[in-house]
């Protein structure tokens, strides 16, 4: 007989890059199911300081730049002191870009990969070697996006950050079977997002050849996120993508 | 920094099956499939030996080589330690 122990819900989350946007969404999400969650971002915003205010004891917000491995590092350690070992970790924290691949500085590039791919992989490790070590499970969600998938102009660093990714959310899934699930969301453009470089014409051009009819809010994308963290569906190393249907 | 011994690697060693329900036989020469200790048990058991030596172990020191037996483990862990 099988002795496979399924990978329990997750009970104290880390968020990175959750000030604003779907990172404060997944957050106050997870507060709101009763889930400890943890949060860092460049600056931490009055959005989540109400959130600390509310759920003091189910909390621990701080400001760190995710390319800062020590203060990342150390975030953690205050974390496990005040909510338990993390046990779910999602990876949002990025930087975005607009501008064609020859126009885009070398210094940019690195800067991109660095926060976009490089930070996440560290932090990911830095937590599951906390977890593991203590013969725990767990589970993680990298927010990844379309790009990483279908091709698109301005976004060659950032789509290859994404790819990059998607690709190691499948490889930590194959090499930690059966301790910890790790899944990516590829979340189709955000109307927000994309209303600084586009205009409203543009916008509804967009939204009308998407299938559902309309381009993705953060809201679009919280409930996957929270099934990957909280539900028992044996999903693991995918990439979700959630556009409605725009790339299909 | 401090390092430890052989007879304290199995203990933790030990301990990483116990959780699971299961037991270290006494003999070094058991195999690893045959107990269940898997390439993640390992891990476990190098994190928690470097939890102790507070250091990180380098196994790119140790080169390539077949880890099949308790003794394999053992041998792997003692050695690597402070290099």
């Amino acid at each position: 007989m099988s002795d496979f122990q399924p990978v329990p819900p997750a009970s104290v989350v880390l968020v990175s890059g959750a000030s604003r946007g779907l990172g404060l969404a997944i957050v106050t999400d997870l507060l709101e199911r009763g889930v400890k969650v943890a949060a860092f971002a460049r600056t931490v915003t009055p959005e989540l300081d109400r959130l600390a205010e509310k759920y003091p004891e189910a909390t621990h917000f701080g400001s760190v730049d995710v390319t800062d491995e020590k203060a990342a590092q150390a975030f953690v350690k205050e974390v496990e002191a005040k909510l338990g070992v993390i046990d779910g970790l999602v990876n949002n924290a990025a930087i975005g870009q607009d501008s064609l691949h020859v126009h885009t500085s070398s210094d940019r590039i690195a800067q991109i990969i660095e926060t976009n791919l490089t930070a996440p992989l560290v932090l990911t490790r830095f937590v599951l070697r906390r977890l593991i070590g203590k013969g725990l499970k767990g589970r993680v969600v990298n927010v990844t996006s379309i790009c990483g998938q279908r091709g698109y102009q301005g976004l060659v660093a950032y789509s290859a950050t994404k790819g990059g990714l998607d690709a190691a959310t499948r490889s930590l899934a194959r090499e930690l079977g059966g301790r910890v699930l790790a899944n990516a969301v590829a979340p189709g453009f955000f109307a927000s997002e994309m209303s600084a470089v586009l205009g409203a014409n543009q916008l509804e051009s967009i939204a009308r050849r998407t299938p559902s009819g309309a381009m993705t809010t953060p809201e679009d994308v919280v409930p996957t996120v929270r099934m990957l963290l909280l539900e028992q569906t044996n999903i693991n190393g995918q990439s979700i993508v959630i556009d409605g249907g725009g790339s299909i | 920094m401090e390092t430890l011994d052989r007879p304290a690697v199995r203990k933790l060693m030990g301990e990483v099956l116990a959780v699971q329900g299961k037991t270290l036989p006494d003999d070094d020469t058991a195999k690893l499939a045959d107990i269940g200790f898997r390439s993640l048990d390992f891990s476990e058991l190098a994190l928690r030996v470097e939890d102790e030596i507070g250091d990180e172990l380098n196994f790119e020191a140790a080169g390539l080589r077949s880890i099949e037996t308790i003794g394999d483990v053992l041998d792997l862990l003692v050695e690597i330690q402070g290099q």
